[in-house]
């Protein structure tokens, strides 16, 4: 037994279109005085022909055709991790295990606790891979979320307020294994801290809810309790000196900053300079993405990961602490390794220049997508996408590696490769 | 904590914490009656009003249990019986 495991490979998928988020906000007439502090650029938006799937599988797609076809074969496990499933029964794992065309020994199965999912599925495959039931497998980690805004009428948009801006899309695909060569977990380092409360939810299919005081207070109770749960566990951990980089879960930049500078006053009464610093240097590597593609929930800390990953100077082996919390709420302060070749790794998978090529969209654009019109609706029996809503958001020729929507019939989604 | 506070401290605490994190204020009256968010202080510029406010009242609960106050009078009252447990 290795006692080894963690993330091989992780790539981010950033969707085809994004919006700018300054321009949003001048359109909406939000107070843009203060808006640097919030620490937001763009946010990805989903085309129609984009659903979590698509999302899912164009993040894993590259992870695995880098695979042999025996190591492809060991793939035993794919967890998908959403709040934005499109069936109450079917999980996205499904489609995905058919559309990477992967062997029928596999568990398949979605994990749901809003943007906590992914740092539980990956808990999962982490504890499948350290139990050696099936020595050598490898197991697939998806997040995968998009945020539809439907507008409904005018006062939506006022109700919306500032979750419409930091609310974006994307996908993170993590293959998990014995061989961690982009994060080694330290295994048995780790806290939880979780308790009910209704401060975010998803009650419909296309709407959220929310209180935003009240969720970024659980987020802050869950920051200092998970991390003290950690320091419970781990001798002599030090919020402070035992991490080279940190990566939170990023709703947007204010937030971590927020929580950061929370953490800093309480456990080391921190003045304001040296919060000012350290944040700069332990996490702003970490927003690197997550301001180009908005909030992705349940892949944010790990769209944080792959930012600390691609910005921050990684010589050496350094510690990297990840801080995860879903509405609800459960969050979990965790731990691992990173080295120089993980940086290399997480670069070959070009993520900002793929964020580059995406389309950017006019507010005009932005808003007829939201009239919502075109958007297949969750329990849609039968649609047929129309791929030039925004001709110029269309590919003029493709490798045959992205995929969209195709149409559906009788509720069964096919897709197809451009 | 110490001598135990009035609700006029708790309330002149909060106004200096809002003032120390918002300096776009100053000049602008700010009373017991005024609600952070009428004042245009962000939603994480309240946390950290609230927070600072714990610290120097040395009071040690889940921030969750101070959501719901509508005004800076309500928030004072809240944090005074918060902090006599």
């Amino acid at each position: 037994m290795s006692g080894l495991a963690g993330i091989q490979a992780i790539n981010v998928f950033g969707g085809m279109a994004c919006l700018d988020v300054r321009e949003l906000c001048i359109h909406r007439g939000l107070d843009t005085s203060r808006f640097e502090n919030l620490l937001m650029q763009e946010k990805t938006v989903a085309l129609p022909y984009e659903d979590p799937v698509t999302f899912a599988v164009n993040a894993a797609k590259p992870i695995v055709d880098q695979l042999s076809e025996q190591e492809r074969s060991r793939i035993e496990m794919v967890i998908t991790c959403t709040e934005s499933g499109l069936d109450f029964g079917k999980s996205l794992s499904t489609h995905v295990h058919k559309l990477l065309d992967l062997q029928p020994n596999c568990r398949l199965f979605e994990i749901k606790q809003a943007c906590y999912s992914g740092a539980a599925g990956l808990q999962m495959a982490v504890n499948f891979i350290l139990s050696q039931t099936s020595p050598g497998a490898l197991a697939l980690v998806i997040t995968t979320d998009i945020s539809r805004f439907a507008l409904a009428d005018a006062n939506a948009v006022q109700e919306w307020a500032y979750s419409e801006p930091s609310s974006g899309a994307g996908a993170v695909a993590m293959l998990v294994s014995d061989m961690p060569e982009i994060l080694q977990l330290d295994v048995g380092a780790y806290g939880n801290y979780a308790f009910e409360v209704m401060d975010t939810c998803r009650p419909g299919p296309d709407t959220e809810a929310g209180d935003a005081d009240l969720s970024l207070m659980a987020y802050l109770d869950c920051c200092a309790g998970a991390f003290k749960d950690y320091s419970d566990r781990v001798q002599g951990a030090d919020f402070k000196s035992t991490f080279s980089q940190l990566c939170f879960h990023t709703p947007f930049g204010g937030m971590v900053k927020g929580a950061h500078r929370q953490l800093m006053r309480k456990l080391h009464k921190a003045k304001p300079e040296e919060i000012q610093e350290d944040f700069e240097q332990r996490l702003s590597p970490s927003l690197t993405f997550g301001q180009r593609v908005g909030n992705t929930a349940g892949g944010s800390v790990f769209v944080a990961l792959a930012g600390t990953l691609d910005a921050g100077e990684v010589n050496e082996p350094i510690r990297i602490g990840l801080f995860s919390y879903g509405s609800g709420c459960c969050s979990e302060f965790l731990s691992g390794v990173a080295t120089s070749k993980s940086q290399s790794l997480l670069k070959e998978m070009r993520i900002a220049e793929k964020l580059d090529r995406r389309y950017r969209l006019s507010i005009e654009e932005y808003e007829m997508l939201l009239s919502g019109k075109s958007v297949v609706r969750f329990g849609t029996k039968d649609a047929e996408l129309d791929h030039q809503i925004i001709p110029s958001a269309w590919p003029v020729s493709g490798n045959g590696d992205l995929l969209v929507l195709d149409n559906l019939v009788n509720y069964q989604r096919n897709y197809k490769w451009i | 904590m110490g001598n135990p506070l009035d609700n006029t401290e708790i309330i002149n605490i909060l106004i200096e914490e809002i003032r120390e994190t918002v300096p776009e204020l100053e000049g602008q009256p700010i009373s017991a009656s005024d609600s952070m968010v009428d004042l245009g202080v962000n939603s994480i510029e309240r946390s950290e009003v609230i927070l600072a406010a714990m610290e120097r009242l040395d009071l040690k609960i889940p921030m969750v249990q101070l959501h719901g106050p509508k005004d800076i009078q309500e928030l004072a009252d809240l944090l005074l019986v918060k902090s006599a447990g």
